[in-house]
């Protein structure tokens, strides 16, 4: 059996959120002095003000292998990696280990503009842990593999983006690590790099021998450079153990979470005197046996809520989609109906084709008369898109919030020469 | 505990304050120096003037202390010439205000290396410091230029051996700042408000230390606690190596290297003991 590189035991990390004010002083104060401080804290599982990122993950990681780690977004998976990269600490459990660890959490940390590519590789290579001697030695390597010789000593402000990433990535490539550990940071460049990244990544690991944990939210990349993968959910470790059987298990997941949320089932309904959600839902039509959301799938909204009418009263709901970075992507709105106090239903859809892959997020308005707002039921949705795209591609990012089938052809005037 | 045995590092909540990875510090050498590059360069590009700022802001400086504190408020210079006081007060003093400055700060001007990757966080303001002791050697040389051009025009210049501990002079004002700026540095981070107050305090400290007038102003009740503060013997050991004879204070050179030595390994131990923790509520 190989060895064992990494064993992380019962790892749980516990935030405090909201804002640093004079409470928190007061209440550092006050632990401090009845000698608290540093202890483990013990959560107050009611507290919304505390957040446990991470609940007794434990795995391994084996010489030669390429874990991949998987889940939504707010899983915890950042959380782990900045543990195991030791930048931020666990609230509990420990985490043992054999080797030199780099972590590719971004490409090109500590890059300054004013410097010249040349003193960037060094600077970045030396935050990266490599001694003066190490860089010397691949220095050539590097700067082939970024193709940004002539600019060399140009200051990386003047580069465009893609020489940027191309010279960070050259350095991040040329790291000697007996543990590579990755985030999602490769998806970023043109697709011909992305492809020579790719292959970096597979000699790095299949020659080399290489030992790489690898994240990401996209199940295409996971399946084709992972040999085993984990699978987090809300903080949890839920599933681990084989690609294939991971994958379905966690796009399994996905689909009940969903499916939405049957409030009349929970007691207090959502809502205020006007207006109590009773059912939201988010229904895809799959149109792929993995049973994924992904750009082609087209999605139905549905919800019913009770109304309490009035008599002047006409109502309108307003859908408004936002992208996870909270960029609002459009809005919709219904005609203004009159209704009786009662249940109401609604319906709507996104056509497949449409959406680009990522994180999105639904709000929806219940307005009167077409000013007054009754109700706002903010971010009660989200779903992740996930990307598709035709077998031979690897990892291009789609850019935009959007992804329409339109078309861009291109035609030549028949019996035309060339000149 | 046998695990310990078999695994060459470990990650933990609980990190005791005694260890100290020094030899990881040493690993991680050529950043140190590669920082320090990195804020050389970048400290002057497109900058017309360059590194003459290093020269213009002591001298600029010791003009407008010579007409407000010379001039107009007619504060005694020890029978020296009002320059020269002034120079060593100066540079010894922005030396000490610069460095702690950028040290406190340390965390909040690095946040987005320090959450992208690992390496010993000292490593940063132990590069500020050298960063600013470069350009304090350069004053030095000023300061050696300005004597010679005085010295050549016949104002009486005293060299004693005294100069040969100016290295440890610098020396300790470096470890001072350092300390200093370390353990604010782990305050502010996670209270923003002593950020104001320790800028302000700062500027107060200036007026603790004999920048601007000479100790032997200072009343007989206050010397042991004026003498304490050690920025008093330095600048004070600076000046008078080079501009008027006095008998080394001896006991108070030997409490000002105690008390930096005190402050410093505060600061570290309390640094290292917090130094990724902090990561969480920047």
């Amino acid at each position: 059996m190989a060895k064992k590189l990494i064993e992380a035991e019962n790892i749980s990390k516990y935030y405090r959120l909201g804002v640093l004010g004079s409470r928190s002083l007061q209440e550092d104060l006050v632990n401090w002095w009845s000698g608290k401080l540093n202890k483990p804290v013990t959560a107050d599982p009611e507290s919304r003000q505390h957040i446990w990122a991470l609940r007794d993950i434990s795995f391994d990681l084996f010489e030669g292998e390429v874990l991949g780690l998987i889940g939504k977004n707010g899983a915890g998976k950042s959380t782990l990696l900045k543990i195991i990269s030791r930048i931020t600490l666990p609230t509990a459990g420990r985490i043992f280990g054999n080797g030199r660890i780099a972590s590719l959490l971004e490409v090109g940390t500590g890059f300054h503009s004013e410097l010249t590519g040349r003193e960037n590789i060094y600077l970045n290579g030396h935050i990266m842990g490599m001694k003066k001697k190490e860089i010397d030695r691949k220095f050539d390597e590097i700067i082939d593999f970024s193709g940004v010789s002539r600019f060399l000593d140009t200051p990386v402000k003047r580069y465009s983006s893609g020489m940027y990433v191309r010279l960070a990535f050259a350095v991040a490539a040329h790291l000697d690590p007996e543990i590579l550990v990755i985030d999602e940071v490769l998806a970023v460049g043109d697709a011909e790099f992305q492809q020579k990244c790719l292959a970096k990544i597979k000699s790095i690991s299949r020659e080399e021998g290489k030992t790489i944990l690898f994240v990401s939210h996209n199940i295409q990349t996971i399946r084709s450079v992972c040999n085993r993968a984990l699978v987090l959910d809300k903080g949890r470790l839920i599933f681990s153990g084989e690609p294939e059987s991971v994958l379905a298990g966690y796009v399994k997941l996905s689909r009940e979470q969903l499916l939405g949320t049957d409030y009349s089932k929970q007691g207090l309904l959502p809502g205020n005197e006007f207006i109590r959600i009773k059912r939201l839902a988010l229904v895809p039509d799959y149109t792929n046996q993995q049973q994924v959301i992904d750009v082609r799938t087209p999605l139905h909204i549905r919800f019913e809520f009770i109304y309490q009418a009035e008599e002047t009263g006409e109502l309108l709901v307003n859908l408004q989609l936002f992208s996870s970075d909270g960029e609002l992507v459009f809005e919709l709105a219904s005609k203004n109906y009159i209704f009786k106090t009662g249940s109401v239903s609604g319906e709507s859809i996104i056509p497949g084709n449409f959406l680009n892959d990522g994180s999105y997020y639904i709000s929806l308005a219940f307005v009167r008369n077409s000013t007054e707002r009754l109700f706002y039921f903010e971010s009660c949705l989200s779903f992740e898109v996930e990307d598709y795209k035709e077998p031979g591609y690897w990892y291009g990012k789609w850019a935009g919030k959007v992804r329409p089938p339109f078309p861009v052809e291109l035609s030549q005037e028949p019996g035309q020469t060339r000149l | 505990m046998e695990k310990n045995a078999e695994w060459q590092w470990e990650i933990s909540a609980y990190r005791p304050w005694y260890r100290f990875n020094l030899r990881e510090l040493f690993h991680y050498k050529d950043l140190i120096f590669r920082f320090v590059r990195r804020d050389i360069i970048a400290s002057y590009q497109q900058t017309i003037l360059g590194p003459i700022w290093v020269f213009l802001q002591p001298l600029f400086t010791t003009l407008v202390y010579f007409i407000i504190f010379h001039r107009v408020a007619k504060i005694s210079t020890d029978e020296i010439s009002p320059l020269l006081f002034y120079l060593p007060g100066i540079i010894i003093w922005s030396y000490y205000a610069d460095s702690i400055t950028t040290t406190m700060n340390t965390f909040q001007n690095n946040a987005y290396i320090f959450n992208k990757v690992y390496f010993p966080r000292l490593i940063v303001p132990l590069s500020s410091i050298l960063f600013h002791s470069f350009r304090v050697s350069i004053q030095l040389l000023l300061f050696l230029g300005v004597c010679l051009i005085y010295g050549l025009k016949g104002t009486p210049i005293h060299l004693s051996w005294q100069i040969l501990i100016l290295p440890l002079l610098i020396f300790i004002t470096a470890c001072f700042a350092l300390g200093c700026g370390l353990i604010i540095s782990v305050l502010t981070a996670k209270y923003r408000d002593l950020d104001n107050i320790m800028q302000f305090l700062l500027r107060l400290f200036m007026f603790a230390a004999p920048v601007v007038y000479p100790a032997s102003l200072v009343p007989q009740t206050y010397k042991f606690i004026f003498w304490l503060n050690p920025l008093t013997p330095v600048i004070e050991i600076f000046r008078s190596s080079f501009l008027k004879p006095h008998a080394l204070p001896l006991f108070y050179l030997l409490l000002c290297m105690l008390t930096t030595f005190i402050v410093l390994m505060t600061g570290i131990i309390l640094f290292n003991k917090r130094e990724i923790q902090i990561m969480d509520v920047i």
